[in-house]
């Protein structure tokens, strides 16, 4: 299969910031061999993508894995920190890598559990809803800003004949910014008292959680399991025919760049 | 230039292609570093940024469709949505005071920082 593997090299080698990068040793894959070795390569990983390198100055990746349709698990090895990418496809090969410490391997898992498109695609969906929502509420806001709340505080009522003043959105202590001339507080925060004249819109009622985040309701990942592991799709195996061809390809590559080499060419 | 019958698949930053009525593909192109443009009627062409001036043309069956691929297409890099995903996260927290990666325990991640320089 083919790839427009010029691309993709300097994709992986341009100076574009990389997600994560680091030392770790790949369990090599051997099929008629028994006991298992492992192999220190330079890793790089830039969105969905993680490449290795022979070593940290090599100029051209070694091979690429594409992490979609996959797990990234804690690896029942002989080595200590050891982890897993494995495939839901099952023609695919696992990779089995190994950290220098108890750190870089949590570090890894953590990086490589968040990066496939399907995870960023999920936050981005997520996000684009809030921000309506929050213009929402804004706008509701501008709307009606003389409707009357259930708070029971005082409210220092506007003079129409007054010219509410532009000021650019101050943050408050408890986090809202507030804008005046009609702007409002964004959730259920209570106002600092302005000077008598300006309106004061009543503050919203507390904000609604996203279903997402109120699901869970750990500090950790506000995802559900459930929504991250999707049906695997067909186009999945696409991937793992990237893996296997990326690698045999450079393999290829270098051995003609070494001969020739060897041969004194430049 | 001969152009030849492809059945084309956009997969998340990935375009593959097959010859027609086959189930592997033969090709595919990482949709990184690349610009997409709307050459004549029909056509739209993908190129990258170390090598502008070869170009991937594609004639699609309506002007229409082609409008939809160039669009897709635009949007289907992981450093676009990467963008996408600051740019909102810098409008909540503009709008609200709060940053809405927090819930999701990324906040701290150097990838999603605002003023990142990222092509």
């Amino acid at each position: 299969m083919k790839l427009n593997e010029r691309s993709v090299a300097h994709y992986a080698t341009c100076d574009s910031p990389a997600d994560h990068t680091g030392f770790l040793r790949k369990r090599v894959e051997r099929h008629h061999h028994h006991g298992t070795s492992y192999q220190r390569r330079w890793f790089v990983l830039k969105g969905n993508l993680l490449f290795y390198f022979e070593e940290r100055e090599s100029r051209e990746p070694m091979g690429l894995v594409v992490l979609e349709g996959c797990t990234v698990e804690l690896c029942e090895a002989a080595e200590e920190f050891a982890f897993a990418i494995r495939f839901d496809d099952a023609g695919a090969r696992a990779y089995v890598l190994v950290a220098d410490g108890q750190a870089a391997m949590e570090a890894w898992v953590k990086a490589l559990s968040r990066a496939s498109f399907d995870y960023m695609r999920l936050v981005v969906r997520e996000l684009e809803k809030q921000l309506e929502e929050a213009c929402k509420s804004l706008a509701a806001c501008r709307k009606s800003p003389r409707r009357s709340s259930s708070s029971g505080r005082k409210r220092h009522l506007s003079n129409p004949a007054l010219q509410p003043l532009q000021e650019k959105p101050t943050t408050l202590e408890n986090g809202y910014s507030t804008w005046s001339s009609g702007g409002c507080v964004a959730g259920g925060a209570t106002c600092p008292d302005y000077d008598g004249g300006q309106t004061k819109p009543p503050p919203l009622p507390p904000r609604r959680r996203s279903a997402a985040s109120s699901a869970t309701g750990s500090p950790a990942s506000g995802l559900s399991p459930a929504m991250l592991e999707s049906p695997v799709p067909p186009e999945t195996i696409c991937f793992s025919k990237l893996h296997n061809w990326y690698g045999q390809e450079i393999a290829v590559l270098r051995r003609e760049w070494q001969e020739r080499q060897k041969r004194g060419h430049p | 230039a001969v152009l030849k019958k492809r059945l084309v698949k956009l997969v998340v930053n990935f375009l593959f292609y097959f010859r027609t009525d086959e189930a592997e593909p033969i090709g595919a192109l990482l949709l990184e570093h690349c610009k997409i443009t709307k050459e004549e009627e029909n056509v739209f062409s993908i190129s990258f940024i170390e090598e502008p001036e070869r170009k991937y043309c594609f004639e699609c069956a309506t002007e229409e469709q082609c409008q939809e691929w160039v669009e897709a297409l635009r949007r289907a890099s992981y450093e676009f949505l990467r963008r996408s995903l600051i740019f909102y996260r810098n409008e909540i927290q503009k709008m609200t005071g709060k940053d809405p990666l927090e819930q999701y325990g990324i906040s701290e991640e150097a990838r999603f920082q605002l003023g990142a320089h990222r092509q």
